[in-house]
């Protein structure tokens, strides 16, 4: 089907979903938005900052203030400006894949791109935070533009949007690395034929001076629009100390709500590092193709995040759609979809016996949010796997493929 | 102040709450930090204040899980110079008081200049006679207290009892008689009064005291409040207080919300309803300092505008937090007290009466007979509990999954692919 006939009409299709009378309650739904993407908190915090207090100086609002700016001088935050700017990133993100995907093909247009519109567009994990107008929408697009800009080769673009990216989310900091190595190689699909990767450590260096330069200019800003240094310890300490316990799909919330607070610091660190510990082996192990090894570390960034979303595990599941030559290599497929399907019931389902009905406890949702891990974990494996089997190829007669 | 003075305002704060709360047997020395606001609009300084060359500062906490009890009003009754022994304090018979429909204990200390440093004691308590007797509102000291007075206090300046004549019209006996009346009101001095006293009042027409139904009832305040917490869910709810006026003239009134972090507000989401109409001009907001978690609670302070005769809605949107699993109570499952809005009427700046909330009022009433501070009552809010059994088992789940997921990641990293032949090489 024509691209130029799907696109635009899953984006009249989504802004008139979005304009639609939507239940109150997913604004508030805990699946669907964190404290740091929160919907009513940016709210609060723009009202509050335009009535003259500091909105840092409480606990509650914990989004970037660079989103504090915008929402509170360029573009207001009602009805009708929110569903058009939500619309519009869904939108852009879209796009973004679709020249991602014609960009690892070295096509200006195929046949596949009004599917992988329609696989961003109409996955229900990117498509409920939207409605739910959750700044994690705005993380998307700028992750997947800033993917777009790497393998289109502009690096400025790239970087400005990376820098913007980590400005609203501390641990997208593991996108920088694949994101500088994609600027110095290409997005065309290696994945068949591995080779070494060679580069010269100035470039390298040079690429990690211009992200910096772009970060310490944000950073700049953030710190002008609210005069003191406050906003890092709400924003970006948020992502590492942990302060909020409000439940998530995620593994750390109750982790840490049931931690004693002796061991907090330590586990705080373990559970950081950890999360900082894929980048390197994956970038290594998939030097050959960068674009694979993002998506890898995309995969990382939804299981292990400290406050993740639906549309975390949204974003990886829709980045699947650039790599249809790992197809035949997955090995359990169906396995990884039916835990997918399964922990989406589950989660909602629990949430609400737990906080809304009171019939349930913690544990149920707690138990939910382990199958979603679970479910996350199987498709990251099969991703790896597929990744590299693929470099082996068709199996002659009468050989073994071991690991050794 | 010794050396050993501790400096801070906050340092000194502590300690003194830690010595009242040693003096009474309260456990006031938990307003710590997380209870404690400086709400300068609604208290202001009672008396003078002691011109020291710096600027004062106010502290102020509420503990609103604490009862009182006999334990407190024993070491309370130990600081009056005839302690409970002698004079009006000898009716202060715990068995009744505490039984009574509502108690409060009270030591005010305020500095008045050129005379010195003054504590008033202050016990209430609110008796329904009603429900001692057989249905009827007859009351003496020996039907509510279960004593008399049987020497006065020798050392008391003065030892007076005020009694408040009803304002119907029905017939009503008073006993003894040797009393004064001055302006609906009728006064006896204990130290005169023939002993042993026992003051009485009944109404001898009456048979059974009928209660005034709702609609008939003549509110007992010019100003009345109710504060609820709606919602159902334990992740979110709504705020809603609301103030009727039933007075014929416009009431101004600030209005003090020191909630702790265990609610927080949207401030974005207060609505303002009067008569069904919404109206964000009724109300004007004097200071607002967000809670932070673990830390400090909110300092909410407005000033309403309540028009005559009508009701004003106010709500607005509360988040429940989720707590650490050491910071839950012991009984967990019971919820957290919150303390009570604080209202102060004042009057509208065009009326000829004085304000109350400001001065010491006189000890007769004036004509318009508004409270110097309305509490509401206290609410609870159960936050969401995790599973107190289990720390353990959380613990080992999710590390299990993470290092299982590592540890085949590590695997799938870090070793080839080979290929071996295992059927033999055709000849």
């Amino acid at each position: 089907m024509d691209f130029g006939l799907v696109y635009p009409a899953l984006v009249a299709g989504r802004l008139l979903l979005a304009f639609a009378p939507l239940p109150d309650a997913l604004k508030h739904d805990h699946q669907l938005s964190s404290p740091l993407t929160s919907y009513p908190r940016l709210q609060e915090g723009v009202y509050l900052f335009q009535h003259g207090i500091d909105p840092y100086s409480g606990g509650l609002f914990r989004h970037s203030p660079l989103l504090l700016s915008l929402f509170s001088t360029a573009l207001p935050l009602n009805k009708f400006t929110s569903a058009c700017l939500w619309t519009a990133c869904d939108a852009i993100s879209a796009w973004a894949l679709v020249k991602i995907w014609r960009a690892r093909q070295r096509v200006s247009q195929s046949s596949r791109d009004s599917l992988i519109a329609a696989i961003y567009l109409l996955n229900p994990y990117l498509l409920l935070p939207t409605l739910a107008l959750s700044t994690s929408t705005i993380e998307n697009m700028l992750f997947l533009l800033s993917l777009m800009f790497a393998s289109q080769g502009q690096s400025s673009p790239s970087l400005l949007a990376l820098a913007l990216l980590v400005q609203l989310s501390l641990p997208s900091a593991i996108f920088i690395v694949p994101m500088i190595l994609l600027l110095l190689s290409d997005p065309v699909s290696r994945l068949a034929s591995p080779r070494e990767f060679n580069t010269y450590l100035s470039s390298i260096l040079a690429k990690l001076g211009t992200f910096l330069g772009f970060s310490f200019a944000l950073t700049s800003l953030s710190v002008l629009v609210c005069g003191n240094w406050t906003w890092v310890e709400q924003t970006w300490g948020a992502a590492v100390m942990l302060p909020d316990l409000t439940p998530n799909p995620g593994l750390w919330w109750y982790f840490f709500t049931e931690m004693f607070d002796h061991f907090r610091p330590f586990f705080l660190m373990v559970f950081s590092a950890h999360l900082l510990i894929y980048v390197l082996p994956v970038c290594l192990k998939f030097q050959h193709d960068i674009l694979y090894a993002t998506y890898i570390l995309a995969g990382v960034y939804a299981t292990f995040k400290p406050y993740p979303t639906l549309s975390d595990p949204g974003l990886f599941i829709s980045l699947i759609s650039l790599f249809p030559e790992t197809y035949q290599y997955l090995r359990y497929p169906i396995v990884t979809t039916l835990l997918h399907l399964h922990s989406a019931l589950l989660l909602p389902l629990f949430h609400h016996l737990w906080l809304s009905q009171g019939t349930g406890n913690a544990n149920f949702f707690y138990a939910s949010t382990l199958v979603f891990g679970v479910s996350n974990g199987a498709a990251l494996l099969d991703a790896i796997w597929a990744g590299l089997r693929i470099a082996v190829g068709n199996l002659p007669e009468g050989y073994e493929l071991i690991q050794k | 102040m010794g050396e050993s003075a501790a400096r801070s305002v906050d340092e000194r704060w502590k300690g003194l709450r830690n010595a009242l709360s040693g003096q009474f047997c309260a456990s006031l020395g938990s307003l710590d930090e997380q209870r404690t606001t400086s709400p300068e609009l609604t208290f202001r300084p009672e008396g003078s204040l002691p011109q020291w060359g710096t600027t004062h500062q106010l502290r102020h906490g509420t503990l609103p899980s604490e009862h009182v009890c006999t334990e407190n009003l024993t070491p309370f009754l130990k600081l009056l110079p005839c302690k409970s022994l002698t004079g009006i304090a000898s009716l202060l018979n715990p068995h009744r008081l505490f039984d009574a429909d509502w108690h409060g204990l009270g030591v005010h200390v305020r500095y008045l200049e050129n005379e010195g440093i003054e504590v008033r004691l202050s016990f209430q308590s609110v008796f329904d006679p009603v429900r001692y007797s057989n249905g009827r509102r007859d009351w003496s000291l020996r039907s509510v207290f279960d004593r008399v007075i049987d020497r006065s206090c020798p050392i008391a300046h003065s030892s007076e009892i005020r009694v408040a004549i009803p304002k119907e019209e029905t017939a009503v006996a008073i006993t003894p008689d040797s009393y004064t009346t001055h302006a609906g009101f009728v006064y006896f001095n204990v130290s005169n009064a023939s002993k042993p006293l026992d003051i009485s009042m009944s109404w001898p027409d009456e048979q059974k005291f009928e209660y005034a139904t709702v609609s008939s009832a003549v509110p007992l305040t010019h100003v009345s409040v109710r504060r609820t917490l709606k919602g159902s869910s334990q992740s979110r709810g709504r705020l809603s207080v609301s103030i009727t006026n039933h007075m014929p003239i416009t009431i101004q009134t600030s209005y003090l919300e020191s909630m702790p972090w265990l609610l927080q507000f949207y401030l974005h989401s207060l609505q303002i309803y009067s008569n069904g109409v919404s109206r964000d001009d009724l109300i004007s907001i004097v200071s607002y300092i967000p809670s932070v978690p673990h830390v400090r609670p909110t300092l909410f302070q407005a000033i309403l505008t309540l028009p005559p005769k009508s009701t004003l809605h106010l709500s607005m949107d509360v988040i429940k937090p989720f707590l650490r699993y050491t910071e839950h109570p012991p009984d967990a499952q019971r919820g957290w007290d919150l303390p009570p809005a604080v209202l102060v009427p004042l009057l509208h700046s065009n009326s000829s009466t004085l304000d109350p909330g400001l001065s010491n009022p006189p000890s007769g009433f004036e004509q318009l007979r508004l409270p110097r501070r309305m509490y509401t009552p206290v609410l609870l809010v159960d936050l969401a509990t995790p599973d107190f059994s289990m720390p353990y088992n959380v613990i080992i789940m999710s590390c299990t999954l993470i290092a299982l997921i590592f540890g085949m990641v590590f695997n799938l990293l870090t070793r080839k692919f080979t290929l071996i032949r295992v059927s033999p090489e055709p000849k």
